[in-house]
């Protein structure tokens, strides 16, 4: 098949698979906000809190240099009940399925704001995760 | 072509392409825009085909690549600027991919219906490219390491994204394409030098009191 052909069938094949894909997230997505739309609520291990209960059991911590407060994201999880919390990964999950895992020293350097982000002094700004709505412990 | 004057053009189109991405691209994320489908879609194939109609030289556009790149990381602000490098330069890489087999002239994009297919796919193409070898590299290089599952999840939204990226390409393309009658060894070299070397040392001026300001210093 010629370049004459093949091109515009290439281009169509872009569009319907873009296409398709934005079907797809905006669907699911849908779906991800209508489960959540009471309270605000993070999913850690497998159990739902809720923004508030978070923030009364955490420990607070600023990064004055970059202008984020929060609570400090390795207290959060040892305050949750997990032993050993150097032994797993923990894999934070947005609402729009952007998700990134990271290790036990980055949590210590992390934390978790009101407006449901995570921000880390030791990884790049790919990290700072918005609308945060799991923590997987792994 | 003079070699001389493919570098100049190389530094000039990179630095240009550098400025766009930390000055427009940095403003478009601030305001909650599709920063990346914007710029990929209209500054990086716009000027890695504008560059390519006139120079009609392959392995400029990586070269381009690599100066926006490097430009783009004394810019750090506005989003993840290690991976807006990292993604400018495999943009690049990836543009020299497609176009391997093109004829230097182009002469194949001349019907409207071929530049805009050639827009589409190479704007798709360059953009998702980009963001999966961005998604690859930056935990690889940061501590936290990489995981494949965390690109396999995330994979429908890049996939989605680069629909607007196509098709901004697919308009921007026939529109560079009209240059490549534009015939620039016939540009004099009293103009053609003083000329690429002011402009790129605009640019590059521009980012760093940029970033001075944003700095406080």
């Amino acid at each position: 098949m010629g370049k004459e052909k093949l091109l515009p069938i290439a281009a169509l094949i872009i569009l319907l698979t873009g296409a398709s894909s934005t079907i797809y997230v905006y669907a699911t997505q849908e779906v991800n906000i209508v489960e959540n739309m009471d309270v605000e609520i993070i999913t850690i291990w497998n159990k739902q809190y809720t923004i508030e209960y978070i923030f009364s059991i955490a420990e607070p911590r600023a990064f004055t240099d970059l202008n984020f407060s929060g609570i400090a994201l390795d207290d959060l999880i040892i305050k949750i009940g997990i032993d050993c919390p150097e032994c797993y990964t923990y894999t934070i999950i947005a609402e729009d399925g952007y998700q990134k895992t990271i290790k036990w020293e980055n949590m210590q350097n992390g934390l978790l704001t009101e407006d449901k982000m995570t921000v880390f002094t030791d990884l790049p700004k790919a990290y700072r995760i918005k609308n945060i709505v799991e923590i997987e412990v792994v | 072509m003079n070699k001389m004057k493919i570098l100049a053009g190389i530094i000039v189109f990179g630095s240009l392409w550098g400025f766009s991405e930390c000055i427009i691209g940095s403003y478009l994320h601030e305001i909650d825009l599709p920063a990346g489908a914007i710029m990929a879609g209209i500054f990086a194939v716009g000027f890695m085909f504008i560059s390519r109609s006139l120079y009609k030289q392959k392995g400029m556009q990586l070269g381009m690549a690599l100066v926006a790149g490097t430009l783009r990381l004394f810019n750090p602000f506005g989003g993840c600027y290690i991976c807006a490098a990292i993604a400018i330069m495999a943009e690049g890489a990836l543009f020299e991919l497609l176009l391997y087999r093109m004829t230097l002239d182009l002469k194949e994009l001349k019907k409207p219906i071929m530049s805009a297919s050639m827009g589409i796919t190479t704007a798709y193409i360059v953009f998702v490219g980009g963001y999966i070898i961005t998604q690859i590299l930056t935990p690889v290089f940061s501590s936290a390491g990489f995981y494949i599952e965390n690109l396999i999840a995330f994979l429908p939204q890049i996939l989605s994204r680069g629909l607007l990226a196509a098709i901004l390409g697919g308009s921007i393309v026939p529109i560079a394409i009209l240059l490549r009658n534009i015939d620039i060894a016939k540009v004099r070299d009293i103009t053609y030098y003083p000329t690429t070397a002011v402009v790129s040392a605009l640019c590059w001026i521009a980012v760093i009191i940029n970033t001075l300001l944003i700095l406080g210093l």
